[in-house]
Formats: structure tokens, sequence, C-alpha cells
């Protein structure tokens, strides 16, 4: 699991530096606010939300303790917490009383929430702002666009915190040293067959237990690595008009069998084989696997550790022999704002100072991701050789980027359950992955028709 | 309102006057009426709070449970018996029943067996018997959460102590929370808070009037005999508590949940077959898949069930159950 994906569990262990990182950055922040200002900090849309109180549904690292005094102090807003958990979120929006601003996966959460009329539409927010200007938002903003029909298209309903190239994967020079295994090119991608193999060749196991895990690759979650999988094998997972999804094309199949191999053979985590951990980080740091399916974003943590991040690189990400090159983003993590929350000004005032102002300057020269507006880029850490290094792979994928929709009508969660409930039978050698594929065609097709009978 | 409830203010002595002055007497209530407040008063806070958390939510459940609601989305319809008639078709409806109804018989008997053993432990004069008792009810009081994250860990293939103890004696490393080992994991979690079943069992067996055992051992009887034939039917009637209570509490068990391989809601679903138990099956069609009312309806489908198998369990133990006083007696 890709603690992007939203885990609470996934992100504990990077919670603490995390926070760290925000405390000082707070105290940054506050120093350099001036020198950064005068280049990037512009007028705000004119809202004021001096006094008032904004609800926002968050995980503790989003909106730590630190930034919420910092919020307080910088536009006069006082933010009040709500753990973010998707019942409680329905509960609040059944009963008329959302939170003002709710975090959630752009990827995925947009196009469903969009669909069921939930999300205002920030276009005249955005048409008003100082701060959030269009020509300076990233591409990746446009996986919180919604046209009613496709992801990417029509008003913005929401915005990514930071985001990174989810197929992209790090590794462990000093591993891939011991197993003596060349590295991986930093400048052309590597297919997946291939990096299935390096993984087998990097499996250490003693007394069946695996003591270096070869490789992770399990995306943010399950289906929108799927849906990236077979975009890579340059085909589509979902059908034109959403509605259906199919795991019996060629491309689709082909994904579909690279990841349950992957999964078959033990050489990283995956449903069959869980990281009590819940995400790499951990394990990446202990040296005990050699590479991980992570974006740019696991910098924040390899930067922190002085002894792994000369060791560390990163590779592009990998692509289908015959296959075409994308490098999508499969969260685009961020804010949104619920068609009925009572405080949108102050909300919105929230979150231009969350994805504009100094928090947004704090997270870029974190590493904990690419910055969501293109002004910020030159805040990406580049002091340490290293840094440079990762930064040139980072910057020549962007060529790649591309946003790969999904579908409005099931949640992801609720494909990811009805993969898991399928794929381990799969996934221990007792199903054929033709089967497999028939099977999550129904089930999944089954979700679908569901929603769509829901939203209308 | 009777005579004798109402006691007029005409006592000798007292004047027309007077009478004005005073302020109303209020009317005296009896016994009985003074009863039936008190009952009604202490009782409130918990009949209201039965009303709104219980009747009402199970209430709604019921609406929920005759649509097709997601809890979000905006055209969802009734479908009458719809779920329930789906209920009927669903293979992981019944195999998670038949899972379940497999782990209660398990894990029942079990608990009340190593309950019952350990109270009869520390009900000896044993040194530092407080001690004892205080350790072996110190996990029943660890937080679930706490005890599921601690088997996690206990428990995982590559970095757990139970494999780190099998590999330190030359075997090799158990996939403990894979199929087939699940299902023992999940066993022993429930042993894990055997004290609960433990305290109440050595309340028990504290009443047990002590002449009782005095008159068999002189009889010569032995101490399984003394055991089987004085302490056993003595505390019969907290057996079958343990029973029931066990019963219902292992068929609505969610402590599998907390052993899902990711922590994630959708998680679930990825559990080892065995630990897929009924309530796993509930939690997945809410939150997973966003079915309200289908979720709903498999509620109500257990609720009913479970109130047969305590009708069922109250039946055949009708005969062995004993009591010390007559329960007909006086009603």
């Amino acid at each position: 699991m890709h603690p992007r994906a939203g885990t609470s569990l996934g992100r504990a262990g990077a919670s603490l530096s995390r926070r760290r990182f925000l405390a000082l950055s707070a105290a940054g922040a506050a120093t350099g606010a001036a020198s950064l200002s005068g280049c990037a900090m512009r007028v705000s849309s004119g809202v004021s939300g001096d006094g008032e109180t904004v609800t926002v549904m968050a995980k503790p690292d989003d909106i730590s303790p630190e930034l919420i005094r910092q919020a307080q102090k910088d536009i006069g807003v006082k933010i009040v917490t709500v753990r973010y958990d998707i019942t409680k979120l329905i509960g609040m929006m059944t009963n008329g009383a959302p939170p003002d601003l709710v975090r959630g996966v752009g990827a995925t959460d947009a196009p469903y929430f969009a669909a069921r009329d939930v999300m205002e539409d920030l276009d005249p927010y955005f048409a008003r702002s100082g701060v959030l200007t269009s020509s300076d938002l990233d591409p990746v903003n446009d996986l919180w666009r919604y046209d009613g029909r496709t992801q990417g298209k029509g008003p913005r309903y929401g915005m990514a915190k930071d985001f990174s190239q989810d197929s992209m994967f790090w590794y462990n020079t000093a591993l891939f040293d011991t197993a003596g295994v060349d590295y991986p090119p930093e400048t052309e991608p590597v297919t997946y067959e291939e990096w299935l193999e390096s993984a087998e060749r990097l499996t250490r196991r003693r007394n069946g237990q695996t003591i270096v895990f070869g490789g992770s690759y399990q995306g943010v979650l399950t289906p929108n690595l799927l849906a990236s999988l077979t975009a890579s094998a340059g085909g589509s997972l979902f059908s034109d008009d959403f509605s259906r999804i199919d795991f019996t094309t060629p491309e689709a199949r082909k994904a579909l069998a690279w990841y349950v191999e992957y999964g078959r053979s033990r050489v990283g985590p995956s449903i069959v084989q869980p990281d009590p951990n819940a995400w790499d980080g951990p394990t990446y740091q202990a040296h005990r696997m050699a590479m991980s399916n992570s974006g740019y974003w696991l910098g924040g943590l390899i930067n922190t550790d002085k002894k792994l991040a000369p060791l560390s690189r990163l590779a592009p990400a990998p692509l289908f022999a015959g296959g075409r090159r994308v490098s999508p983003c499969q969260a685009g993590t961020g804010f949104w704002m619920p068609k009925r929350a009572r405080n949108k000004d102050a909300a919105w005032r929230v979150f231009e100072w969350f994805f504009g102002e100094g928090p947004a300057k704090a997270r870029a020269s974190g590493g904990w991701g690419i910055p969501t507006l293109k002004s910020l880029r030159s805040l990406m850490p580049a002091q340490e050789d290293y840094q440079k290094r990762v930064l040139k792979v980072q910057n020549a994928e962007l060529k790649h980027f591309s946003v790969i929709a999904f579908t409005p009508y099931a949640s992801a969660d609720s494909l990811y359950a009805l993969f898991n409930q399928e794929a381990p039978a799969a996934m221990n050698g007792h199903l054929s992955v033709d089967t497999l594929a028939g099977r999550l065609n129904s089930v999944m097709n089954e979700q679908l028709k569901r929603g769509k009978e829901q939203v209308g | 309102m009777t005579v004798d409830q109402i006691s007029v203010t005409g006592r000798p002595g007292t004047d027309a006057s007077t009478a004005r002055t005073t302020p109303a007497a209020r009317p005296r209530i009896s016994m009985t009426g003074r009863r039936h407040r008190a009952f009604y008063l202490f009782t409130a806070p918990w009949i209201t709070g039965f009303l709104l958390l219980t009747v009402v939510p199970m209430a709604y459940a019921l609406w929920l449970s005759f649509t097709t609601y997601d809890g979000i989305s905006p055209h969802w319809r009734y479908v009458g018996l719809g779920n329930y008639s789906e209920l009927f078709s669903d293979p992981q409806t019944w195999k998670s029943l038949g899972r379940t109804g497999l782990f209660a018989i398990t894990s029942v008997p079990l608990s009340i067996l190593a309950g019952l053993g350990l109270a009869v432990l520390v009900n000896r004069p044993i040194k530092a018997r407080g001690l004892f008792r205080t350790l072996l009810y110190l996990p029943a009081v660890v937080p679930p959460v706490g005890a599921g994250l601690t088997f996690k860990a206990l428990f995982d293939q590559n970095s757990g102590a139970a494999n780190g103890a099998l590999t330190l004696f030359g075997f090799d490393a158990l996939g403990w929370l894979a199929d087939p080992y699940a299902r023992y994991v999940l066993l022993m979690s429930v042993l894990w808070a055997a004290g609960n079943v433990m305290i109440i069992s050595l309340a028990g067996l504290q009443d047990v009037p002590r002449e009782l055992h005095e008159a068999a051992r002189i009889d010569g009887a032995s101490a399984w005999r003394t055991f089987r034939s004085i302490t056993v039917p003595l505390l019969s009637p907290v057996l079958l508590f343990q029973t029931v209570t066990g019963v219902i509490a292992s068929v609505q068990t969610i402590m599998p949940l907390l052993l899902t391989p990711d922590g994630t809601t959708a998680g679930v679903t990825a559990l080892p077959q065995s630990n897929y138990l009924y309530m796993m099956h509930v939690f997945s069609q809410y939150f997973a898949l966003g079915r309200y009312g289908y979720a709903s309806a498999l509620l109500w489908v257990l609720f009913v069930l479970i109130l047969i198998a305590t009708g069922l369990i109250f039946r055949f133990t009708s005969g062995v159950v004993f009591y010390n006083v007559d329960p007909e007696a006086k009603k």
C-alpha cells in the first residue's frame, strides 16, 4: 500500500519526520517570508476569512497543530480539524453540516464526488484569486477537473497539495551492488518484465523469511495502478464512457498478468504478503528493500537519512515491451469544498493559503512531492549532489506526465476491495489469470452498474 | 386516582383561613406509585439511550435495507425485499456465515474452558494469588485495537517474534497471517482475552459453598468428581451466561478486521478466507462497497439469527442448568 493513498497507517512512519519538518519550516517560512514573498507571494482574491472558523476534514499529516497556529497568525482563520473518515464525511453531509474543506485523492475522488454533485465548483474562486492563477497551476491539478463525463476537463473542484509520478521507483545502489545486479538507467525506462527479473535477483530469503525485498510495486491504490499499467501496455482499462471495465483486452490482461506474477513471486509486499508497516518507507530505510515503487515524494524521507540518500536513486516509470511511455500521477491528494459548506469564503482563504502561500512553500522545499504551482518549482531541494541527480531525473520524467481518467461510477476503494476479494487465489497459484480477469469483470462491472444507476 | 392515594388537608384544628393561606398540599403518592416513579426515573437514562441509540438506528437500518442507498448518491431507490433475496444468492454470505458458526462453536468452548481453568487455578490458596489474578486478567483490558496491532506484529512472516522463535530452533518461518494458519492466530486472539471469562468464573467459584466440598471430601470423592458433580452444576448459571454472551460476541466479532493486511477499509476483503467472517462481509458491504442497503439487510438477518441461537441455547440447556433458587417460584 502506498501511503499517499491516504491510509493513516501508511503515514504513521512518515508523520513524525514530516511534522517535524513542517514545524521547522514554519519558523523558516517566517524568517524567509520576506525574500520569498518578494518573488512569489501575490495578492489573494480579496476574500477574507479573518476571525472566522473553518472546519477541515484531514489526516493528521495534512494539517499539523503547528500549521493550525500558523494559519491563525497568517490569515486570522481558526482551523478546526476533523479526522478524515469517509463514514463520518457521509454522515456530516447527510446531516447538512459538512466540513468546509475535505481531504481527497484527486485521481479517484474528484470524478466520484463531482458526479454525485456534492462538490463546489471552484472556478469562480480561481478566477478571482491572485495567489492561485490558472497559468501557474501545474497540469496535475487537472485531476481535480470533471466535466460530467471525463476527468481532466471542465470545472475545477479541488487542488492537489503536491504530487509525484507514482509509477517511478527508487532504488538502493548498495543492495544492487551486493546482488551484482546492474543499476536501472536514470534516463530510459526499463520494461516491467526487466523490473520483475531484477527484483527476483535482488530478493534474499532465509528459512522462509524474506531478508531483502527485491522490489515493491503496488502503486497508490491497486485500481489506479492497474489503469496505469494498462495504459503503459497501450490500452485502457475502462470503456470510453467509464461505465465498464475490461480485464480481458490484450493490454489489460498483460497488466493483470504482470501484477499477479509480481504477487506470486513474493519479491515485495502485496495483498498476499502484506508489509506490517503498510508502506515502503521503513523497510526501504532499513536497507531491506532494493526498489520501491514510490515517486519523487519518498525523497522527503530519504533526504533526512544522510547514509541512505547518497545510495538512493530515482528511476523513470517502467513500460511494457512494445507499450508506450506514460508516467501518471496516481494520487494528487489535496482538498475540495463541499457544495453545502457553510463558510465558503473563509474556506477559500484557507485553500489559497494552504496551496499557494507559506505551507505550499514549506512543502515544496521539503522534497515530499512536486509543488502543484509551477512558480514554486525553484524551491525543490537541490543543494546536495544526490538531490540534483534526483531532480534531473524527475524533471526529465515530467515530459511523460499524463492524466489517466478514472471512472466516476465507483469509488477506488470499492474496486480495490473487489480486487482483493478475487486476486489472492490467483496470486497463490490457485486461479489462472484468465479466470481472474473474468471474475474481476463480473464483480466490478456489477459495482459500476449500481454506481451508474445511483448517479443517474 | 384512588382515595387512598390522596390525603385531604382537612386535619383537625385547621381552619378555613389557614387552609387558604397554606400552599396547596401536594397529593401524597402511594408506595407503589413512588416505586413506579423511582423505577422510571432511574431507568429513564437507559431507556432514552436504548431508544435513541438502539431502536432508532435499528429502525433506520431496517428502512435502509429496503433501499439501494449508498450514503451519498442522489438517485437511490426502494427495492422492497430485493436486498434480502440477493442475500440468499450471495455465496459470500453463506460462506462467511458458515465460517462464523464454526468460529463460534470453536472459540466459545475454548475460551470458557481456558477461563474456567485459570479461575480454578487462581482460586486455590497459592502464593501471590492476587498478582497472578491481575496478570492473567491484564490482557483482557488491553484495547482490541492495540491487541490486533500487537498480533500483526508478533505474527508477521518476515519480522514477527513468532517466526523468530521458530527459525531460532531451525524451523522454517510460517505465514501466520495467511491461510491456513490465520484461523489459529484468530483463536489465539480470543484466548488472549480469556481473563474476562476467568474473572466471572472466579466470582462463581467463590459462591460455591465450602461445606459441600468438605462433605464430598469426607465421603471420599476425588477432586475431579467433586469438580464435576458439585462445582460445575453450581457454576452452570454462570457458564450459561458466558455461553450466551460468548456466542453473541463471537458472531459479532470484528477482531479479524484488526488483522487486515494493509490496514485500509478495502483491505478487509484481502483477509484470509478463513477469517472472512460474517461481520467482515457486512463491513465490506457497508464501508468498502458503499452498499448501505444490502449491508443493513445482512445485519437484520444476523439479528434474527442471534435471537434464534439464543433461544435455542436456553431451550437446550434448561434441563442442565442448576439454580440455587427456583426461577419459576416467584415472578
